[in-house]
């Protein structure tokens, strides 16, 4: 390439070629108090701390409690996990974060015959009771706040077995704190879909957990829907909020079915586990329009009367998807870029992924990484120290108001539906995500969205910076974890007491089998004790159900 | 003799438990606007129901995919052997994701060609898989 083409080729970049937002709204060169028409201070916006809490759900924000400092972490076996749990903590991280492996998620145990090379693999494997003492060993649960990243029908299992260890433990459950992820209906087009069927009994045991939650771990968050999952596999920073609320108000309406007021467990459900992408001013609008659309409709549809539940707690894991694994030391201003965002939206609990996230699980180097990218943002830059500090912005104001008003237009539309489950078994919700899937993966290669590294701005192997990243394990070291997994979990079922495990599995059977309002917990508490598996409660629970022992059909019931 | 509508056959599928399906979701969208037949299998196959649909389905090409972890490692060279015990070995494997440098050497001697990811221009794509059905399936230039 001759010196001068090059030049004419470099000059288009001379210029911004963004029009619009990464959900297409229009953006206008510049913004003017005309933008702020329609847009009352007291009703929409109002201070922080002040309903509908789109400046945010405190008054003072960060000077009276920062962000929960989170990295993602699990990895191997429950011992691997309890060491990288003790490791952070020492470095300054506030809250333990527990990513199941694939398994966990599947709902089957690490002997089924399709586990074979996952267990343990890339996320920590929790099947029994005897897990949580491992992954625990050592860390007081009444001083720090765990979140488990467990979505689907497994999530019933897992808070049941963290709550009878806690117990054994003598904990006092008023004390404990986290969150687990427990919402099965967005699993349908996202990731587990086998372990989230059929979706009314995935979303009656998710219930259960949410009601045993607000009765006897009252600083617990029983459900953090994963509108993640939904922005990563498409949905725009709209449709991640909207389909969210609509699935949401599947588990409030059973709920008040149940026969609980609003304001009785309102509370407690309102934290929702998003994205961060890097469209900056768009995920901070995304972040304020959220807050507002959540408590208009707490206290519009369903007349909630405490502040409490209308305000929605928002915890970020930065989009994983916004990462290349070119150039992998780019990841860190990305990140950065993106947790910038989360600060200033008004965030309660975020994680910045890791540098490497497109390889592996974190390194500790990049766990550290990440971690810091916290401690810069909270201990130096300042960024924290004022509430909500873009407001009153002509574009950041309308920017909010117009997100606000298409996150309603969707909730309104799959209301009309009939719900959110029914707009998920039509197909509707997964083929609006793939939509705009289609759409933002055709936009990046006619390079209409660039990524720096990927699509332009490329380089050589050879040029990029050196940097360590994750690796996978060699095939040899996965089969062997795997296998240690699995002979333990064989080794637990020739050393229990089968006898009683049966007894235990047979009752929770028959109180599988008296429907909607019967809370499953305590019975499957009863089972863990008796040292029954994630695949065999949930197995007895599927058949009193009418549907197969195993979601893949390949083991039966054999105790 | 071969005329230019024959249309490529594909089977689209991920083995095992790995969930992330973005990458197939784009790619069956960009095989049928390039005017292939998808057969659309997505997450969570065996090798053995992905070799009976493409021997059922008389396809041209399997495209496997995998991102999670090194599992590919068993799934895709357990295809390739079904394909040959059931005696359909022309149907070309090929395979993309998240496939190492390190194994590739492996997977190529086995046939599997392709190893596409996350900044492979599609059409780089079509054209590998037209061209290898062209010349190893269809055997017309």
């Amino acid at each position: 390439m001759g010196s001068e083409e090059k030049i004419k080729s470099t000059r288009r970049f001379d210029v911004c070629p963004v029009t619009e937002t990464s959900a297409g709204i229009p953006l206008k060169d510049v913004y003017g108090p005309q933008d702020l028409e329609g847009i009352d201070y007291k009703d929409d916006v109002a201070d922080p701390g002040e309903y509908p809490f789109t400046r945010g759900i405190w008054s003072n924000m960060y000077r009276g409690k920062l962000w929960t400092r989170r990295v993602f972490t699990g990895l191997g076996s429950t011992a691997d996990t309890n060491e990288r749990y003790k490791y952070l903590l020492g470095k300054g991280a506030s809250g333990l974060y527990c990513f199941g492996d694939t398994i966990t998620h599947q709902g089957i145990d690490p002997d089924h015959p399709l586990a074979e090379g996952y267990a343990g693999v890339s996320g920590v494997s929790i099947v029994c009771l005897q897990d949580m003492y491992h992954l625990f060993d050592g860390i007081s649960l009444e001083d720090v706040s765990v979140s488990f990243n467990n979505p689907s029908m497994a999530a019933t299992v897992v808070y049941a077995a963290f709550v009878a260890y806690a117990e054994e433990m003598g904990y006092d459950l008023s004390k404990i704190s986290g969150s687990i992820l427990n919402e099965p209906i967005h699993l349908v087009y996202s990731m587990f879909e086998t372990n989230a069927k059929p979706l009314e009994l995935a979303a009656k045991l998710a219930t259960d957990v949410i009601e045993y939650s607000i009765k006897n771990t009252p600083r617990w968050h029983p459900i953090a829907p994963n509108a993640y999952d939904m922005h990563e596999k498409g949905a725009n920073a709209i449709q991640e909020m909207a389909f969210t609320i609509a699935i949401m108000e599947e588990y409030i309406q059973r709920m008040i079915k149940r026969g609980y007021n609003i304001d009785a467990f309102a509370p407690r459900v309102s934290v929702f586990g998003c994205a961060c992408d890097i469209d900056f001013f768009e995920e901070i609008c995304k972040f304020r329009a959220a807050r507002k659309v959540w408590a208009k409709l707490m206290k519009e549809k369903y007349g909630a009367k405490k502040a409490a539940s209308c305000r929605l707690y928002l915890s970020v894991h930065t989009s994983g998807n916004s990462l290349t694994v070119q150039q992998p030391v780019n990841n860190v201003a990305r990140v950065t870029l993106e947790s910038l965002a989360c600060v200033l939206g008004g965030l309660q609990s975020f994680d910045p992924a890791g540098y490497d996230e497109g390889y592996y699980i974190l390194t500790e180097h990049s766990a550290l990484t990440s971690l810091n990218i916290h401690n810069i943002l909270a201990y130096e830059s300042r960024v924290a120290s004022v509430a909500d500090p873009l407001a009153g912005s002509y574009f950041i104001e309308s920017l909010t108001e117009k997100m606000e008003q298409e996150m309603f237009k969707i909730i309104n539309k799959i209301d009309d539906m009939g719900g959110a489950i029914k707009a998920t078994e039509s197909g509707w919700i997964g083929s609006e995500m793939d939509h705009e899937l289609i759409k933002e993966q055709k936009e990046i290669e006619e390079k209409k969205r660039i990524i720096v590294g990927m699509n332009e701005f490329t380089v050589s192997k050879e040029e990029e910076v050196p940097i360590e990243v994750g690796r996978d394990r060699p095939l040899e070291e996965q089969m062997a974890t795997s296998k240690k997994r699995e002979d333990e979990i064989r080794k637990l079922r020739e050393t229990r007491d089968n006898k009683a495990v049966k007894n235990a599995l047979e009752d929770l059977r028959g109180q599988a089998a008296k429907g909607e309002g019967h809370n499953l917990i305590p019975a499957m508490m009863e089972s863990l004790r008796a040292k029954a598996t994630l695949g065999e409660i949930l197995g007895v629970i599927r058949e009193a159900n009418d549907t197969s022992y195993d979601p893949y059909e390949v083991i039966q019931y054999s105790l | 003799m071969e005329n230019s509508s024959r249309k490529v056959k594909i089977v689209v599928a991920m083995p095992g438990l790995d969930c992330h399906d973005r990458g197939i979701i784009y790619l069956s969208h960009v095989l049928r606007e390039a005017g292939m037949e998808v057969v659309y299998l997505g997450r969570f196959n065996t090798p053995e129901n992905i070799v009976n649909t493409a021997i059922e389905e008389d396809a041209d090409v399997i495209a496997l995919s995998y991102l999670n972890d090194h599992l590919y490692m068993i799934f895709f060279p357990r295809v390739v052997e079904l394909l040959k015990e059931r005696g359909a070995s022309d149907i070309c494997v090929m395979a993309g994701g998240r496939i190492i440098e390190e194994d590739r050497p492996k997977l190529k001697e086995l046939g599997i060609t392709g190893f596409f990811g996350q900044s492979t221009p599609t059409p780089v794509m079509v054209d590998h898989i037209v061209k290898r059905v062209k010349r190893e399936r269809w055997k017309v230039n």
